[in-house]
């Protein structure tokens, strides 16, 4: 029973990062049509930021709020530097066929994580780091009774809930919210609306530059800090998507928890060195099943 | 000093537009007049739809003209357009499905919304009242309403933004010929009434003529006939060559 417990409370926790890394690839892809592969890189920089101011005597919070603020910063500068300059150059030889204008900006963002990568290596140095909780990563005692969680699972599982109310209020309920799913469903109506769908895009691609600043804030702790630590939470963070249906939020929400919750059960009830063969049985199961994904709409399947 | 009252008159000169190699529009030339009905009809690829496009910045044109309010709209982007006054409902009763009715309502106000925030109120109020249907249904995706209701989604979407010139792309497209009747009246009314400018294209050409007030035929990308509607309508050696009935 304690095991089980055990499972369920870390993989509710590591299922919540999940989710947020897959609510950043699906804001983008829903928003800009690109799958961002350069995501956990701009995770892994803004770490990395806080990770100095940290070591330099701030507090955990201002760094915490730096780290966003840099999330943000990189994902507007992604943007308004790579991606809307190669959406201008859509009549270059290069980008002549659609296939192309879908396959570019997928590349442009593989060679943005490269440079991310080697830029954090330069900078801070490539060996390995610890970065700090902001409460304590052992087992919660209560009553001399020691729990199955620690004050840490809570922590991150209170701020993702915290932040997926606050995205789902700011969509559902937000004039600027409807501009995005607008431009999202039907760029053209949206546009003939008179919402400025370039706007909209670097919004995209601001919010999943926080949304996954902030996995990476809470995922380091438990897997230290390294300029690629994080691709491996990028793959999860995919396949979660993928699951949960690539162009729906609350989709890739639900593939997060669901891939954290099996990671979690395989590692407590078999072994670690099965996680991968579990998670490529759970997508290939949704594939064959579902293959649009558990909320996925099926046009998307065309891509 | 009184304002100097800007001309609201859509002109439009030698306008060329071409997908590729296809020249759609081969020298358009004409002018929308204010507060009047102006019906562009034709048959299936005289290039109806891309004047329509290309006078919201939907395609860019190759050359030529197009002037409202005394300022050309050419190199413009379909989000600017929109607010210096023009409206345009595209083919196949364009709304969002998976958005509720108000959603698509409210999605056309937006970008007033900060400035006129009473004044969008009121025109979704109006709307509401022009369509009771829509006000009852609001709560409803838009993807579960009839042909004929999404018309008139489409087309309140589009008022709420307060045009001042309306593009409306074949309102009757699929749609049974009592709604045809409901939503061309409708139309009618607000222009008469408001003093909206109306550019509707229209295939079926009879439904068009009887309530516009200047027809332009399209034939091939080119006007062939640009007269009062009711000349137009009367010219049968037109209407036989062109229209084909």
């Amino acid at each position: 029973m304690e095991q089980f417990l055990t499972a369920v409370f870390a993989g509710t926790a590591s299922g919540s990062i999940y989710a947020l890394v897959a609510l950043g690839l699906v804001l983008v892809w829903r928003g800009a049509g690109v799958i961002n592969f350069a995501q956990m890189g701009q995770a892994m920089f803004s770490t990395y930021v806080a990770s100095t101011l940290i070591m330099n005597g701030y507090s955990y919070w201002i760094a915490f709020f730096v780290a966003l603020a840099v999330g943000t910063a990189l994902g507007t500068a992604i943007d308004l530097l790579v991606m809307r300059p190669l959406s201008g150059k859509r009549g270059s030889a290069i980008l002549a066929s659609p296939a192309m204008r879908a396959t570019v900006p997928v590349i442009a963002s593989l060679g943005i994580l490269g440079i991310l990568q080697s830029a954090a290596g330069m900078i801070w140095a490539a060996e390995e780091r610890g970065f700090p909780a902001p409460v304590s990563t052992l087992g919660l005692s209560f009553g001399g009774e020691i729990m199955p969680f620690t004050a840490f699972d809570l922590f991150v599982i209170g701020i993702v809930l915290v932040t997926l109310i606050i995205t789902t209020i700011f969509f559902q309920k937000t004039g600027m919210g409807l501009a995005m799913r607008a431009s999202a469903l039907n760029p053209e109506v949206a546009r003939l609306s008179g919402i400025r769908t370039s706007s909209v895009r670097t919004l995209s691609w601001a919010i999943s530059g926080a949304a996954s600043s902030l996995a990476g804030l809470l995922v380091t702790p438990s897997a230290n800090l390294s300029p690629n630590t994080l691709d491996l939470i990028l793959i999860i963070g995919f396949t979660a998507t993928v699951i949960g249906g690539l162009d729906s939020l609350p989709g890739g929400v639900i593939g997060g928890f669901i891939l954290g919750l099996v990671i979690s059960f395989v590692n407590v009830y078999s072994s670690p060195s099965d996680i991968f063969l579990a998670i490529l049985a759970l997508l290939l199961i949704v594939l064959l099943v579902r293959p649009q994904g558990i909320l996925g709409s099926k046009e998307v399947r065309r891509v | 000093m009184g304002k100097k009252s800007v001309d609201l008159m859509l002109k439009i000169e030698n306008l060329v537009t071409e997908y590729g190699a296809v020249r759609a529009l081969d020298g358009v030339s004409f002018t929308a007049a204010e507060g009047k009905i102006t019906t562009v009809i034709g048959a299936n690829g005289a290039g109806k739809s891309t004047l329509l496009r290309t006078i919201s910045g939907l395609e860019n044109s190759k050359s030529g003209q197009i002037v409202w309010a005394d300022k050309s709209l050419i190199g413009k982007a379909p989000e600017s357009i929109v607010r210096s006054g023009i409206a345009h409902v595209p083919e196949g009763h364009a709304v969002i499905p998976q958005l509720t009715v108000a959603e698509n309502i409210e999605m056309g106000s937006l970008f007033r919304r900060r400035n006129f925030r009473s004044d969008v109120k009121l025109a979704m109020e109006e709307v509401c009242e022009l369509f009771p249907r829509l006000a009852e249904r609001s709560k409803q995706l838009a993807g579960t309403l009839s042909g004929g209701e999404r018309q008139m989604l489409a087309i309140s979407r589009a008022l709420v933004s307060r045009p001042k010139l309306l593009l409306l792309d074949e309102p009757s497209l699929g749609l049974a010929p009592l709604v045809v009747e409901q939503i061309i009246q409708t139309v009618n009314d607000l222009c008469r009434k408001s003093g909206l400018t109306v550019l509707l294209v229209e295939q079926n050409a009879n439904t068009a003529l009887a309530v516009a007030d200047y027809g332009v035929l399209l034939s091939l990308g080119k006007v062939v006939a640009n007269l009062p509607a009711a000349e137009l309508k009367a010219d049968a050696s037109l209407r036989a060559a062109y229209l084909g009935y």
